[in-house]
Formats: structure tokens, C-alpha cells, sequence
């Protein structure tokens, strides 16, 4: 990876945290994915926020909800392929009790993604989104990245989880 | 000892705690000895996220206690939360392991390899220190003080020992509360209680 490039996901992973901490977010859960790395980095460095890592996707949609019932602004973030396994919890907290709820995910499976093993991804994370009524907002430039707070602001109004997918056009 | 025995208990021994139960037979039991309607937030058909959830909570509030009530068979279904717990270490928040090794909730259901489950041993193998095991009320009696005491540090682990859910214990009422309800419920006595807003609005 060249300088220009290192530097320009660094920038990117800090105007995300930037958009996030205007928003009010002040713990964010997490687990990997290759195209978030360099914003969980970034997370992890932000006196702005506690960062917790997790081991299992749902672990930070309860984490987050939690923290909504204490008032504290939070964000869970995740791979595509982790959010696929999250949609129990989401129905069945955040949608049951109605608790606002921001996940970012990758947009894992779209066009420019190389990985064979993210097809399911690119089938079937649209449709399970739309499935369930999830209010979805794609940033794939820098200039979107304040539709990260629109979409949080959001969760709050409507009081119920809302997901923003980053492409790997705006992280890699 | 029986499960309704343990938490009419607990539901005595306890003081200003916030309690989040689990899907299933704790809700039920908690609500037959409390009927607590405010301080208790019944996080039903959760499966493995009640103690994350009070989590959360418990993070950003250290001045609160809090209680959490986990099923084993929801703790088998994601016993990484426990690493997750123990890497936070809050010290304000008591999990408690409902263990009856089966799924109460599904008739009681057997677990995988239930008799043999360490759930002490597992909570020390990942790190914890507070770990306490009860398996009669007289025991719990004399040892809740220590495992819940207020300033202890770091996380803190219980293990109760309980029977499944008799056929009568089977009938307890739910918690008859929907979600939303539950969610305002909980939150105006904790805005109440912590001075916090969580609504963006006071009524």
C-alpha cells in the first residue's frame, strides 16, 4: 500500500469518527472486517470513545441497546457478513422494545469486491435489509459521510435500528 | 434448590439494584417475587444478551448497580460474551447464571453435556476473579453479601444452582408487559433515579 493511499483511509477512519462523535456516540462495539480496520484503528485511538471489542456480532447489538436505556450514545460496527447474523437480535430488541440502534457495516458483495467468498453477501444483504423494513443509507464518498449522523438522528426519531453501509470505493 | 425459592431470595436481599433478566424461566421467577414493574427491565427472548445489555447500561453509570440474570442454556449459546464481560471488568454489575442445566423456556429441554458443565470453572479460565457458586438457599444466605457487596472490583460471576421449572412453576404469569411499554417503564424511573435523559424528553 503506498503513502497516499495509508493516508487517505486514515483520513476518511477520522472523519467518521468525527461524524460520530458529533452525533453524541460515545461507545462503540465492534468486530473486524478487513475494509474497517483502519476505523476500528481509529475508533480504538479516539479519547472520544470507549471501544469495546466484541467476540459475536449480537454481543454489540445488546451492548448498544443497553447503552441507549442508560442514555449513553453508542454505535455498533461490523462486517456485512456479521450483520447477517444479528437480524434475531435486532427484531427481537430493537424492534420488540423499539431501541434506536446505528450499525455500520461493510457493503461486503458489491461490485469491487473480489472476495468469492462475500456472493452471498452481494445476493442476499439487500433483500434481508429491506425484509425487514431497516432503514438503509449507502456512503461510498467522503462527501456522505455526514449521513452517518442523518441516519442516527434517525434511529432516534423513529425508535428503531438503522444501518449505514460503507463501500469499499470510500475505505479502501 | 428450586428456582422459585432462590429468587424469592434474591428478591429480599436486594436493595437499589437494576435488574435485567433473561428470555424466559427468570422473568417469569422474577416477576412472581418482585412484580416489579420499573427497576426491572424483562429483556424476553433475548437468547444470550441480557448481560451485554446490562452492559451497557452499567457503563455508563457507575454510581448504579446493576443485576443481570443469564439462563445457562443462553450462556452456552454465546459463552464469548463472558470474555467480553471480563475485558470491561465493571464492577457494578453482577451476572448471575440461572443454571438448571436445560432450556427452561422449551420444557426444559436437556442442554449439551449439562451435568458436566463447569460454569465456575469456565468464568476462571477466562480471567475472573469474583466468581461465587450457590446451590442451596442456606448457602446463599450466608455468601450473597460477599458476591454482591458494593465496592468490590471488577466483574463478578454467580452461579445458582437451581432445579428446572416445576409443572406449577411452568404456569407462573409472564411479565405482561409489551415492549415499548417495558422500554418507557424502565427508562422514566431510571431518567428519575440518575438524573440522565434517555427520551430527549421529560413528561
Amino acid at each position: 500500500m503506498n503513502e497516499s493511499v495509508a493516508n487517505r483511509r486514515t483520513e476518511i477512519a477520522h472523519r467518521i469518527c468525527d461524524e460520530l462523535s458529533e452525533c453524541g456516540v460515545k461507545l462503540i462495539a465492534s468486530l473486524p472486517d478487513n475494509w474497517i480496520s483502519d476505523l476500528i484503528a481509529a475508533i480504538d485511538a479516539d479519547d472520544r470513545f470507549t471501544h469495546v471489542p466484541v467476540n459475536r456480532e449480537e454481543s454489540a447489538i445488546g451492548l448498544c441497546s443497553g447503552a441507549y436505556m442508560g442514555g449513553l450514545g453508542s454505535a455498533a460496527v461490523m462486517g456485512a457478513s456479521g450483520f447477517m447474523t444479528v437480524i434475531y437480535a435486532i427484531t427481537k430488541i430493537n424492534y420488540s422494545y423499539e431501541i434506536p440502534l446505528l450499525t455500520l457495516i461493510t457493503l461486503r458483495g458489491a461490485p469491487g469486491d473480489h472476495h468469492k467468498h462475500h456472493v452471498s453477501n452481494g445476493l442476499y444483504l439487500r433483500g434481508v435489509i429491506e425484509a425487514i423494513n431497516m432503514p438503509f443509507t449507502i456512503v461510498d464518498t467522503a462527501q456522505g459521510i455526514p449521513q452517518i449522523g442523518r441516519a442516527y438522528r434517525h434511529s432516534r426519531t423513529f425508535s428503531r435500528p438503522t444501518v449505514v453501509a460503507l463501500t469499499r470505493d470510500l475505505l479502501r | 434448590m428450586r428456582y422459585s425459592d432462590c429468587f424469592q431470595r434474591l428478591a429480599v436481599r436486594r436493595s437499589d439494584q437494576w435488574v435485567i433478566t433473561s428470555a424466559g424461566n427468570s422473568g417469569q421467577a422474577w416477576w412472581a417475587a418482585t412484580r416489579d414493574s420499573e427497576r426491572t427491565f424483562y429483556l424476553d427472548a433475548s437468547m444470550s444478551l441480557s448481560t451485554m445489555f446490562a452492559s451497557g447500561l452499567a457503563l455508563g453509570h457507575p454510581a448504579q448497580r446493576f443485576w443481570a440474570f443469564m439462563g445457562d442454556g443462553a450462556f452456552c449459546m454465546n459463552p464469548g460474551m463472558l470474555m467480553v464481560e471480563r475485558s470491561m471488568n465493571l464492577p457494578n454489575l453482577v451476572h448471575f447464571l440461572v443454571s438448571n442445566r436445560a432450556y427452561g423456556a422449551t420444557s426444559n429441554a436437556a442442554i449439551p453435556n449439562g451435568a458436566d458443565n463447569d460454569y465456575g470453572a469456565i468464568a476462571r479460565a477466562i480471567g475472573l476473579e469474583r466468581v461465587f457458586a450457590f446451590d442451596s438457599v442456606d448457602a446463599l444466605d450466608r455468601g450473597l453479601d460477599a458476591a454482591v457487596s458494593a465496592n468490590a472490583p471488577g466483574h463478578t460471576f454467580v452461579v445458582l444452582e437451581v432445579e428446572p421449572f416445576s409443572a406449577d412453576e411452568q404456569k407462573l404469569e409472564q411479565p405482561p408487559f409489551d415492549g415499548p411499554e417495558m422500554k418507557y417503564r424502565f427508562g422514566r424511573a431510571f431518567e428519575r433515579t440518575s438524573g440522565t435523559e434517555i427520551f430527549g424528553y421529560r413528561l
